[in-house]
């Protein structure tokens, strides 16, 4: 006789598996050659849809916004990193758990009385203290013990076989690798180093779904992001024509393994869950080619609203770092005479310096709508020289990307690209620039998918948004969704008599964290910690 | 800088050596003595400025607070050190703390 499962749970047990960057564009072709059976079994059983991102489809403010449904507006995370300009310089900082100003689905869980986990979510560490358990991503192997709560269940991983924390946690000197044009002689064992990665998380996901289940265990899967990153051409069959000798074969062949593994492990959380878990797949973004890069700073500074340091009067020491910086950094700018710059690719954003007194730089306060609607003109009006095209086809406020009571942090303008590419920030012609082989980048169309009782079956849903994963979870559980969340249920991804049976029921809004309170002020940071602090958002692909 | 002494600072002490031991014990670091006031965090527990600031964050998150002047220990005559002694990381706790 099946087992009831539903006896070790206080609500209805409910998984989140998150699949970074993931694309139908890639699944269904995967699915259609017969890679990826589980995948298929999931689909036919249960619902799919396309997902849409944040205004600005980058990791963090998605992630956050997936785990909080709160856009990114009011949750404040824009960036990997948060940065301030003092006087001449820039001082970054990494954003952490302590930074998202609202509560997360598993505290809300947790609160409630249930249990969480969350495995390789980012910007969860330090780790709150919820009920469950917590082993955050993006963070260091070295301080992985002190990131997971709770503090015991790091002795617990490491007798589990096999298991290296230096292939759990980011790998950030091998990750910084890849964000530059990997050695071809590299890229091999830097896809088979995230095949034993993700092996690595699914032991760790099957250890606790045995030993400490919860409520609510949601897994991040972030190979499929890094590996399109690098081998979009390997996997996309409209780039097929590209793979063309043995070693790309190869180099395909090991693409195509991770998706494999990722599918095993599908069929692994479907046998567990009996039909008697629902199951929900999320991505942050989609995933498409791109081919160009915008240099924008450098535009910025042929229109006159950028100025770089002045480099004749430096010593040749000084020089020499300047140029180190210049190819790594965009932060040396003449801060009195610009007035709009990039600070971050990965924001895809522009700040423009307001004077916050007569005499200051950048422009009055009361020109800054005449000036914004002047820059917005000149960039859209950018032109492939190429192709006669549009290099830029949309530019957001502020209040159209991020409209909410904390994007004081976000941009003032917001670009999206031709093919949604990343800008450039770095001081290097041309401005825009080919790229020697297409890569992949973050499309705002990522993937949504949900399966077990309840869940219609074999329906293919109008597009979602990526709001509506927390209070989907939220009811899944059989939980009241609080008044104050942006994002709402999808309904149409449950069975009508299941809807009438369970309606949506509203409850009392989300708490602050309790780490709000200590938001005050960050630690400034010396230059080697603003070096090493940048390397690590190298590693990540979006500082350059 | 004199001997950790008082029974607050022993406190800060105790705090610090026990996060320094936490968060090295998975290093495979060759230094096998005891952590104590004397032990350098460079020097001897291998620090990379990245492990500083999630030494900094382990520090506000056990004291809730993230408005500590930690320039003051990092930087000495406009330049940042080369090193740290945990005795100095109590000392400048102590002074911060008695004075937030």
């Amino acid at each position: 006789m099946e087992e009831n499962l539903l006896k070790h749970y206080k609500y209805n047990p409910t998984i989140l598996l998150g699949v970074d960057g993931a694309t139908f564009h890639i699944l269904d072709y995967l699915i259609a050659e017969g890679m990826m059976p589980n995948m298929s079994r999931f689909m036919d059983g249960g619902v799919r849809a396309e997902l849409l991102s944040t205004r600005h489809p980058l990791t963090p403010p998605a992630w956050t916004t997936l785990m909080t449904g709160r856009e990114p507006g009011n949750h404040g995370i824009f960036d990997f990193i948060w940065a301030e300009r003092r006087d001449q310089e820039v001082y970054f900082t990494l954003n952490n758990f302590r930074d998202i100003q609202v509560e997360t689905v598993w505290s809300m869980v947790s609160r409630a009385g249930g249990r969480a986990t969350t495995l390789n979510y980012p910007l969860m560490a330090p780790p709150p203290e919820i009920n469950g358990t917590i082993i955050p991503g993006l963070v260091s192997w070295k301080h992985l013990r002190r990131s997971i709560h709770p503090k015991d269940l790091y002795d617990r991983l490491k007798e589990l076989p096999g298991f290296n924390p230096k292939e759990v946690a980011w790998d950030f000197d091998r990750e910084k690798k890849a964000t530059k044009v990997i050695p071809r002689e590299e890229i091999k064992s830097w896809v088979e180093h995230h095949l034993r990665r993700e092996q690595q998380w699914y032991q760790i996901f099957e250890y606790l779904q045995s030993n400490r289940p919860s409520d609510l265990t949601g897994i991040l899967l972030d190979g499929v992001d890094k590996l399109q990153h690098i081998c979009w051409r390997h996997l996309d069959p409209d780039c097929s024509a590209t793979v063309a000798d043995d070693f790309d074969r190869e180099v395909q062949q090991l693409a195509l393994q991770y998706f494999k593994d990722l599918d095993k492990f599908f069929g692994y959380v479907m046998d567990t869950a009996r039909d008697q878990m629902r199951i929900f797949v999320a991505s942050d973004h989609g995933f498409g080619p791109t081919e160009k890069v915008f240099r924008v700073n450098e535009w910025l500074s042929e229109k006159g609203y950028l100025k770089w340091t002045d480099t004749e009067n430096l010593s040749k020491d000084e020089r020499k770092k300047l140029e180190y910086m210049a190819n790594n950094h965009f932060v040396h700018l003449d801060w009195d005479n610009t007035i709009a710059y990039a600070q971050s690719s990965a924001t895809n954003g522009i700040h423009i310096q307001v004077q916050s007194a007569p005499g200051e730089p950048g422009i009055s306060p009361n020109e800054y709508e005449d000036f914004c609607t002047r820059l917005c003109d000149e960039l859209l009006a950018i032109e492939d020289p190429a192709t006669g095209t549009r290099v830029v086809t949309e530019v957001l406020r502020r209040e159209e990307a991020f409209p909410g009571a904390k994007n004081d942090r976000c941009p003032d303008l917001t670009l999206k690209l031709f093919d949604h590419g990343f800008i450039s920030t770095l001081r290097k012609q041309p401005i825009l620039w080919d790229r020697p082989e297409v890569a992949g980048t973050h499309q705002p169309e990522g993937i949504f998918m949900a399966y077990g009782p309840g869940i219609k079956r074999g329906v293919r849903l109008e597009l979602q948004s990526i709001s509506d994963i927390t209070p989907t979870l939220l009811h899944s559980l059989g939980m009241e969704i609080p008044s104050n969340l942006e994002g709402k249920v999808m309904a149409s991804a449950f069975a009508s008599d299941y809807m009438e049976k369970y309606p949506v029921r509203f409850g009392e809004p989300t708490i602050q964290p309790d780490s709000y309170a200590l938001q005050d002020q960050k630690p400034e940071l010396s230059e080697d910690e603003q070096e090493s602090i940048m390397d690590q958002l190298r590693a990540l692909g979006y500082v350059e | 800088m004199d001997a950790v002494s008082n029974s607050e600072k022993q406190s800060i002490l105790s705090f610090a050596v026990e996060t320094l031991n936490e968060m090295t014990s998975d290093w495979d670091n060759e230094y096998d003595e005891p952590i104590g006031p004397k032990t350098k965090l460079i020097g001897d527990l291998a620090f990379e400025s990245i492990d500083v600031v999630q030494l900094i964050v382990a520090i506000e998150e056990e004291f809730q607070s993230r408005s500590l002047s930690f320039e003051q220990l990092l930087m000495k005559d406009g330049r940042y050190v080369d090193e740290i002694v945990v005795e100095e990381l109590v000392e400048f706790l102590d002074s911060q703390l008695n004075t937030a």
